[in-house]
């Protein structure tokens, strides 16, 4: 079960357990077992995965995504965030957060006005409405994978979270699970790719993956 | 202006007044080295006073470009004021580093800052969003604290009883969050003892470091600057600026599926990673895993951080500082321990070696004419160049007891011949090489003549490799009898971008006869314009611009000309129109006022 970047490289596999648990999702005839796809109702159709040893550390990313979704830039609004230290030591100097779009999201279940709904028009993605937030926080508090991938945005007191960049009004063309996504387009190391293969749902480790390649060792740096 | 969060930040260390600036008065300018000659201008009276008069203010200005994504644009920070490391006479003089700070500063609210007066005793400001608190340093033990040790207590303080592996609320008036640690800018011990050689230090490599700012920060006992910021910049044209960043990196910069002259260091072109000299060689590379490492918005970070956790982040001439080591190690230790004793890389270089010289010659050393306590038997050892560096810090011996030589060289290498009575026959000899303004040598003005003439006519070193790589680093790969163009297509892409100038093929002609000619006055004009403008003024980065010649562009006409404008246009909703007409007069104004 395959997955590729921006570039068409083969890059991803589903793990056993989650192919067993969620191929009941699976459209019969979309040829890709474990993937999700039209007609799914329950799963987003894909997600980011990050290559945590490859990330430069540059945060264009982070700018990126605000700024296409609400055309300002800030590192505090971004759905993706890139947390490092400068005195850490490589690969712990550097993790990266991006929103899991779980299948069972626990941001989704706690909100209390809709707001955070699945959204049928964009792939399942599990977005917020701003004008239904409320602002209780409460699907920022319930993401239990810190940093919270719900993100508050201070300045305009809502909730907000990774729509696969579904409603990107400065993305320039489109966005969500079948359209670019921002945060995957300006990674200037491509250390982020998009999959519609569903990741392990057990912690994190089936979002970080390797993406580094023969070229990528020629320039000094490792492969493994 | 779009760009710009809309304040500059005024503190006086001497009454703690903290006063805001709208930028609006000062826009004019354009940003970074324009805003700060400006504000210096209008906040120093007497222009000759020494870089220690609590009256010297120094500037630490951001540039509309600060924090976008516009590549290799985003990160650097402009320092200006009355430096401690010109010579004969301390003068108004710059510098700048990159990192994140430029950013979170506008993130903060704030375009920049400007330091006046003296603090009675240490102290750090705290700038969380628009809430600016100056600390007295005892609080954290901050002073006599490296200049790495000091920026990791202040990430802990502001975290509070959060960590930076979650959320974190910086503001107390309001619930805004960041995952960010705070973007730190310090001095280190060389700093507090006033030392020459002291740099700004920020993260772990990133200095400002000619000009001798540390010590005039020591001097207004200031340890630190920390930033955490929350907010948003507003760009003019939103989806033009995330088009153009993605065009203009699809167009000109490395391609991993298409790798073009990927060892190549400081172009636009670059592959990440390349700015750090010592993994070519063999005996003083890493052997263990690492990743490159970016300053923020850039396209391909030149400089790595490390599994073994030494020498992260550290670039180009520091990472050749001390190549007489005996090993690897010792070498990227060396290089951690000059950032955290927050020490000019350049000058210590440059000081150091003239010390050997004087030991070979028999003249400075243990009990000698000119008396030293190292021993440079053991040259070599991180023993040694601690001692050396400790010795620059703490103007002593380097092991803790007093010592005359110490008090003497961290007045750097200039001023310390001066001392030793040997200034004028160093010089002349070529034992010293400090060819201008006490700044050590870094290229020689006979060969890389646009060089000597830009520092004579300015006030430093100028640090600007635009034309030096057509020579240093482009032969290589462009016209050393190999591949794509010609010597006469190379001159012809060059000089066609260097506008109003650009019909004069003479300016890229090096030769001895040329060297005094109306052609080389031309060329030393467009490099003045370019760099104190784009460079200094909007802050765009010396290892990616200007983009000359692209091995991805068609014809391999690079994005310079084109590109910088676009980009400024497009953050600002300016229209800067013409390329170099419009920057002429820009620049002369700022050239004008800094010579003033």
């Amino acid at each position: 079960m395959s997955s590729k970047n921006k570039k068409g490289n083969t890059l991803v596999t589903v793990s056993r357990r989650d192919f067993l648990k969620y191929s009941g999702m699976v459209i019969i005839g979309s040829g890709m077992l474990g993937c999700i796809g039209p007609g799914d109702n329950k799963a987003t159709w894909g997600f980011l995965l990050v290559d945590m040893k490859k990330c430069q550390g540059c945060a264009s990313c982070m700018l990126a995504c605000s700024l296409v979704h609400e055309g300002v830039i800030s590192m505090s609004r971004s759905r993706i965030q890139v947390l490092q230290n400068s005195f850490g030591k490589w690969p712990d100097d550097l993790t990266i957060s991006q929103c899991r779009q779980c299948v069972e999201p626990a941001c989704l279940k706690v909100c209390p006005t809709g707001a955070l709904h699945r959204d049928l028009f964009a792939g399942n993605v599990a977005t917020v409405d701003a004008k239904k937030c409320i602002g209780c926080k409460q699907c920022i508090n319930a993401c239990p994978y810190p940093p919270g991938r719900a993100i508050w945005n201070a300045e305009e007191k809502h909730s907000q979270k990774c729509d696969l960049c579904a409603n990107t009004p400065y993305l320039g063309e489109k966005g969500g699970p079948n359209g670019k996504k921002a945060c995957l387009e300006i990674c200037p190391v491509n250390a982020i790719i998009f999959t519609k293969v569903i990741p392990d749902q057990q912690g994190d480790e089936g979002y970080n993956v390797n993406l580094r390649d023969e070229e990528w060792e020629k320039l000094g740096f490792p492969r493994s | 202006m779009y760009g710009y969060a809309g304040k500059i930040l005024r503190v006086n260390l001497t009454t703690g007044d903290i006063i805001t600036i709208p930028t609006s008065d000062y826009e004019k300018w354009g940003g970074g080295h324009g805003i700060g000659s400006a504000l210096f201008f209008d906040l120093v009276k007497d222009k000759t006073i020494s870089a220690f008069d609590p009256a010297n203010v120094v500037t630490i200005m951001t540039s509309p470009l600060s924090g976008t994504i516009a590549p290799g644009c985003s990160s650097r920070t402009e320092v200006q004021g009355i430096g401690a490391q010109p010579y004969p006479v301390e003068w108004f003089t710059r510098s700048g580093f990159g990192g994140r700070f430029s950013s979170m500063l506008k993130f903060a609210g704030w375009d920049g800052i400007a330091l006046e007066g003296a603090a009675d005793s240490p102290v750090w400001i705290d700038i969380r969003n628009g809430e600016v608190t100056i600390r007295d340093c005892s609080d954290l033990s901050l002073w006599g604290k490296d200049a790495w040790e000091s920026q990791e207590i202040i990430f802990d303080f502001i975290a509070g009883s959060g960590s930076y592996d979650t959320w974190v609320s910086p503001d107390s008036a309001s619930d805004a969050r960041s995952t960010q640690r705070p973007a730190v800018l310090t001095i280190g011990p060389a700093g507090e003892n006033l030392s020459r050689m002291a740099v700004l230090q920020h993260g772990a490599s990133n200095t400002s470091g000619q000009g001798g700012f540390g010590a005039v920060w020591g001097s207004k006992k200031l340890k630190a600057i920390s930033v955490m910021g929350t907010g948003s910049i507003t760009i003019s044209d939103p989806e033009a600026l995330f088009k153009a960043r993605l065009e203009q990196v699809a167009q000109y910069a490395y391609d991993f599926d298409n790798p073009k002259d990927a060892g190549t260091p400081n172009l636009f072109q670059s592959p990440p990673g390349q700015g750090t000299t010592w993994e070519s060689f063999p005996n003083f590379k890493h052997s263990s895993g690492q990743r490159p490492q970016a300053c923020i918005g850039c396209h391909s970070g030149c400089r790595r951080r490390y599994e073994s956790g030494l020498g992260n982040e550290a670039t180009c001439s520091e990472t050749t500082f001390y190549l007489s080591a005996k090993s690897a190690e010792i070498l990227h230790q060396a290089v951690d321990l000059l950032n955290k004793y927050g020490i000019n890389c350049l000058e210590a270089y440059g000081c150091y070696t003239y010390m050997r010289q004087l030991n070979k010659e028999g003249i400075l050393g243990p009990g000698k004419e000119i008396d030293c306590p190292l021993n440079f038997a053991d040259i070599g050892s991180l023993e040694f160049i601690d001692q050396f560096l400790k010795m620059v810090a703490y103007r002593n011996d380097g092991l803790g007891s007093e010592h005359e030589c110490g008090n003497i060289i961290a007045e750097g290498a200039v001023r310390a011949a001066e001392k030793w009575g040997r200034l004028e026959e160093d010089l002349k000899t070529g034992k010293l090489e400090y060819p201008y303004w006490g700044f050590p040598f870094h290229f020689d003005p006979r060969i890389q003549v646009e060089w000597g003439y830009g520092t004579i006519l300015g006030d430093r070193d100028i640090n600007e490799h635009d034309i030096m790589r057509l020579y240093v680093f482009l032969k290589e790969i462009f016209y050393n009898g190999a591949k794509q163009l010609s010597p006469e297509e190379v001159i012809n892409i060059v000089t066609d971008k260097m506008v109003p100038f650009q019909d004069d093929r003479l300016m890229l002609d090096f030769s001895t006869d040329n060297m005094y000619s109306e052609h080389m006055a031309k060329l030393v004009s467009w490099h003045r314009y370019y760099t104190r403008f784009w460079k200094q003024s909007m802050l765009l980065c010396d290892n990616r611009w200007p983009d000359f010649i692209n091995s991805y562009a068609p014809d391999m006409i690079g994005s310079t000309g084109e590109a910088e404008p676009l980009f400024f246009n497009i953050v600002t909703g300016k229209n800067f129109g013409s390329f170099v007409f419009k920057l002429k007069d820009v620049d002369s104004a700022v050239h004008n006022a800094d010579e003033f």
